[in-house]
């Protein structure tokens, strides 16, 4: 689109624009002022204003124990689907074998599948193979839900780099590996941060494959989260959740900085 | 730079059912350069990568110095490449893209320095080494990537249709410049191109390709005034073929009758042919006005109808259409004085030539 919008066509693209950015944010604006309520109870309009159930919350063994758990486990998950998303993401860019689409298909069906199921699946071959370690356990469900999203970015920014760079390195003398290392690489540097930050954040906001892995000893933040909102529903569940969305809002700036939003998902 | 001899041996490359290079021999001498000639799909860029070590050939050989190289991986050849989009890193410099195959190479800081001014100054782009690909026009970038190539001192330069993305004046200044410089370090190199002046401008040997196979071999002159066949005879200039049976034979070569109005005196025709396939370029033809000279019955003379007439500067093409309905093609060089075009449309003349002019196209 050359043209810019104007008159009409504009008002038009503004309201609609802002109609949408109130339905998709208005709820966390919710959630961030029941937080502050000075209730017992999580009600709207907020009551008063307080900042004790951040002090509750902070305080809170479970919570900060939880919090550290997925977050070692969101890190783990990242680097995880990257060490394994990336080259299967070059595979399916540069290859040229039989199946490429039935294997393509295979690994983004994490995409697809009921997360509940993929869950339960898992849970039952991990038990078979005798895999007893929760966190192992997590951290292998959450690679396999969250490399879609890094083989989806990477491959987008892949077909996007010109295949000649990579031959003009090898004539040059660079093997695959440094070729790859020193010429591909950086070409696609923005998709897979964006898919790195696709999985740090999928994962740590996993409910429906967690619920499954995770005991009683290692309990990541969305169960925790789940259980307090079950038990005892006060506003120290928004305060929770309000430190998740500044988390998550800090991670996209993040990238924004390091690489540039619109580059990181280019697509 | 030390010369390197290439040869192909029975070279092909399949893809499935699809056979992309159909059994290529050729052997390029030292510090020759030669042009691939071809359509697109004649399998010419394969046999470029095939020689790069990009592509693995289904069968046959290369070599390079009589050392077979088919299973040495490219990073390990040795060879300079060109490529049409340039592929320059966009995330390195000017230096740093040149720098990079000495790097490979393991090649210390200070000589790699000296290395890459060096190279800079040969392409004449000495102040640009701070600078991204980005920020250089397309000849720039080209001058680059050359410098990227000659740098790591290849056995051998191969050129993928490298001036393709330019301008018609730029790439015909960079066509002069790069085979002055191709000259000047006696370099062998190959090149691929769909452009026939690019060939003849540039390569010591031509090499016309055509759906996987060699179709002709040899010197620019070669080429043009003895194409071997009705394909290359069309693909490079323009040729007037006429196709006819032996009327009468004179010595060694014969009268070959056309149709009514035109038969052609050839002077070379083995005895075992009895019709022939002639081929004549546009610039060999003589026009005249009717009544100056009479075609009755003369070999190599037709009188004719002018259809379309076009000036173009230096030189004219006129279109002719013969009574028998069969367009001849005759170029001709305009003088300095000359008002506009000689002949007009719907003008009657005749259209003559000498009978050396007549080539005799051995396969079509």
């Amino acid at each position: 689109m050359d043209e810019r919008f104007s008159g009409f066509g504009a008002f038009i693209l503004y309201a609609i624009t802002a109609g949408m950015m109130l339905f998709i944010l208005a709820p966390l604006l919710l959630v961030m002022a029941a937080s502050v309520s000075d209730s017992y109870f999580v009600t709207f309009p907020p009551q008063g204003f307080t900042l004790k159930w951040y002090a509750k919350v902070l305080q809170d063994r479970d919570f900060l124990e939880a919090m550290r758990l997925s977050i070692l486990l969101a890190l783990g998950t990242t680097v995880g689907s990257l060490l394994f998303g990336v080259p299967a993401a070059f595979a399916l860019v540069r290859g040229h074998f039989v199946g490429l689409a039935a294997i393509k298909g295979f690994l983004l069906s994490p995409l697809i599948f009921p997360a509940l199921i993929t869950g339960l699946a898992l849970l039952q071959v991990l038990n078979k193979l005798g895999s007893t370690d929760a966190r192992l356990n997590l951290l292998i469900g959450h690679i396999v839900v969250t490399s879609p999203y890094v083989i989806r970015t990477v491959v987008t920014s892949l077909q996007l780099v010109d295949e000649n760079l990579e031959d003009a390195a090898r004539t040059l003398g660079a093997g695959r590996l440094r070729t790859f290392w020193r010429v591909t690489l950086p070409q696609i540097a923005s998709g897979v941060a964006a898919g790195g930050l696709f999985a740090f954040m999928v994962s740590f906001d996993n409910y429906p494959v967690t619920m499954w892995l995770a005991n009683s000893e290692y309990t990541p933040v969305p169960l925790v989260l789940m259980r307090q909102l079950v038990n005892v529903f006060d506003p120290s569940v928004p305060a929770m959740s309000t430190i998740i969305i500044l988390m998550a809002m800090v991670g996209v700036l993040l990238l924004e900085k390091l690489v540039g939003l619109r580059r990181a998902l280019a697509a | 730079m030390k010369s390197s001899e290439v040869r192909l041996e029975r070279l092909s490359k399949e893809y499935g059912r699809m056979v992309a290079v159909d059994n290529v021999s050729l052997a390029i001498e030292p510090g020759h350069m030669v042009a691939l000639l071809g359509p697109s799909g004649c399998g010419k860029t394969t046999c470029l990568r095939m020689i790069a070590g990009l592509i693995r050939p289904t069968s046959g050989d290369v070599f390079v110095n009589d050392k077979r190289m088919t299973d040495v991986p490219v990073h390990r050849r040795n060879v300079g490449m060109l490529f049409q989009n340039y592929a320059l890193f966009p995330h390195l410099t000017v230096e740093e893209n040149i720098v990079f195959g000495l790097e490979m190479r393991g090649m210390s800081k200070s000589d790699a320095a000296r290395k890459v001014s060096e190279a800079l100054s040969l392409v004449q782009l000495s102040n640009f080494g701070k600078r991204y690909p980005a920020q250089l026009s397309g000849g720039q970038q080209q001058r680059v990537a050359l410098g990227r190539a000659l740098v790591i001192e290849p056995a051998m330069l191969l050129l993928d249709e490298p001036l393709g993305a330019l301008d018609k004046g730029l790439r015909e200044s960079m066509q002069v410049e790069l085979r002055a410089l191709q000259r000047r370090l006696g370099l062998t190199t190959i090149m691929v191109t769909h452009d026939q002046d690019e060939a003849l401008t540039m390569a010591d040997k031509i090499v016309v390709m055509r759906d996987g196979k060699l179709e002709q071999v040899g010197s620019a002159t070669e080429i043009y005034q003895r194409p071997a066949s009705k394909f290359v005879a069309q693909f490079i200039g323009a040729s007037n073929l006429f196709e006819g049976s032996v009327e009468q034979r004179n010595g060694s070569g014969a009268v070959i009758r056309v149709s009514p109005e035109l038969s052609l005196q050839v002077d070379q025709l083995p005895a075992s042919s009895s019709d022939a396939m002639v081929s004549i370029r546009p610039e060999a033809i003589i026009v005249e006005r009717a009544g100056q000279a009479s075609a009755a019955q003369r070999a190599n003379s037709v009188m004719a109808r002018v259809d379309q007439a076009i000036y173009r500067g230096f030189v004219s093409h006129y279109y002719l259409r013969t009574p028998s309905g069969a367009q001849i093609i005759v170029f001709e060089q305009n003088q300095s004085q000359q008002a506009g075009l000689r002949y007009a449309v719907g003008e009657e003349v005749v259209a003559r030539w000498e009978s050396p002019s007549n080539h005799i196209i051995a396969r079509h």
